[in-house]
């Protein structure tokens, strides 16, 4: 080889250099960075695909699962009438009593106040005062069972029983009954 | 051996110098190089292309799971919701102490000879304690062994259900008035009794049962 062209051939070595350069910096090199941008962009789609798809066919059970406590929930959720408790509680009492021969009798609203468990964060328990005056001690007795049956979110916290001085017949009652009431 | 002679001898050497132009074998093989290097980004390029494709029919499908996955992650946080709030309603509910129970084995345990003039009941939800107390009066020729019969009645009655139950005198003390008992005049005493249970202990709850409230048909 003479000297022009080992100079040649320096040459073309360092135009090999420069375009496999190029071709790997500007061409190759975007090409990649895209083909794993989508490559990335794939497997996340996927990956949310499928934990997707396992999250529609858990709620699909849940739904299955969560049926019966759904029917409880409409239930105990209906035991509460529209409107303020303090307009339909009283009157709703006063009507059950005079069913069971307690036709005297008061009912107040002593407290109310948010639950405090946060499962009932749309529920109230409010406090009621039942004073009757003068009631007999079978009817109160029934009216108590029925009360304590039929309303499952009434309990009766505090009950007093005396007997009446003016009949000895009947007796007098206060109880303190907490009901837990959903707030429309 | 023959002699021969080569005439072509410059012609070959000239030909075969002008193969060997490392010039022109450089070219060769940069053009080679250049055409592999070509092959290689027409074939990522394809590759590209075909992921894009994929990743546009993945969207697609994304595209329709999404709404469907929103919506399910939403019924599943609403039913959880509901679920909790049933639980934590049942477990109020589960836990209600019933006072026609108790005021029924109170009537069982009253006899002719007791009455009864104040009886009266406290829930302490704090601490799941029942405390009720009963105040009254016992007649007979041994008044104060007759109040003994009815708290000892109590206890067995109550206890039945209430294993914890504890029925205790807080006042028993001889009256000077007498009372008419089946036509004779018997001796008085006058009782508080004081009845404690806790029917939901803290630290073991008891599983759900069906606990209903019966009315009572004695009259006291």
């Amino acid at each position: 080889m003479n000297k022009e062209q080992v100079k040649k051939l320096f040459l073309g070595g360092l135009g090999l250099i420069a375009l496999l350069y190029v071709y790997f910096s500007f061409f190759l090199g975007p090409l990649n960075k895209s083909r794993d941008a989508v490559q990335a962009k794939i497997k996340d789609l996927q990956t949310k695909i499928s934990t997707s798809k396992a999250e529609i066919s858990k709620a699909a059970k849940l739904e299955e699962t969560a049926h019966s406590a759904t029917v409880r929930y409409d239930a105990l959720r209906a035991l509460s009438p529209e409107g303020a408790p303090i307009a339909w509680f009283p009157p709703r009492m006063k009507t059950f009593l005079s069913t069971h021969q307690i036709d005297k009798g008061t009912t107040r609203l002593e407290t109310n106040s948010a639950c405090k468990e946060k499962e009932l964060a749309d529920w109230s328990r409010y406090l009621w005062i039942i004073d009757l005056p003068q009631a007999d001690f079978e009817s109160l007795g029934n009216a108590i069972a029925q009360l304590e049956n039929t309303n499952p979110l009434l309990s009766i916290k505090k009950l007093r029983i005396y007997a009446a001085t003016d009949d000895p017949e009947l007796q007098k009652a206060v109880f303190t009954a907490a009901t837990i009431i959903y707030k429309k | 051996m023959p002699l021969q002679l080569n005439l072509l001898h410059e012609e070959i050497l000239q030909h075969r110098q002008r193969q060997r132009d490392p010039l022109k074998l450089s070219l060769y093989a940069a053009i080679a190089l250049g055409a592999l290097l070509m092959l290689n980004y027409l074939w990522t390029g394809y590759r590209v292309l075909q992921g894009k494709s994929r990743l546009n029919s993945i969207q697609a499908e994304w595209n329709k799971i999404e709404p469907k996955v929103t919506a399910a992650q939403k019924r599943a946080d609403e039913l959880n919701g509901i679920i909790g709030t049933t639980n934590a309603l049942d477990g109020y509910i589960e836990t209600r102490f019933y006072w026609a129970t108790f005021l029924e084995k109170v009537a069982h345990c009253v006899t002719p000879n007791i009455q009864i003039t104040s009886l009266e009941g406290v829930i302490e939800d704090d601490k799941g304690l029942v405390t009720a107390t009963l105040d009254g009066v016992a007649g007979g020729r041994e008044p104060r062994s007759v109040a003994e019969d009815f708290r000892q009645m109590l206890l067995e009655q109550v206890g039945k259900e209430q294993p914890t139950v504890k029925v205790e005198f807080k006042t028993l003390e001889d009256l000077d008035t007498t009372v008419a008992v089946g036509g004779s005049n018997e001796t008085t005493a006058h009782f508080v009794v004081t009845v404690g249970m806790e029917p939901f202990p803290k630290a073991a709850t008891p599983a759900p049962t069906e606990h209903k409230a019966r009315p009572k048909k004695e009259e006291s």
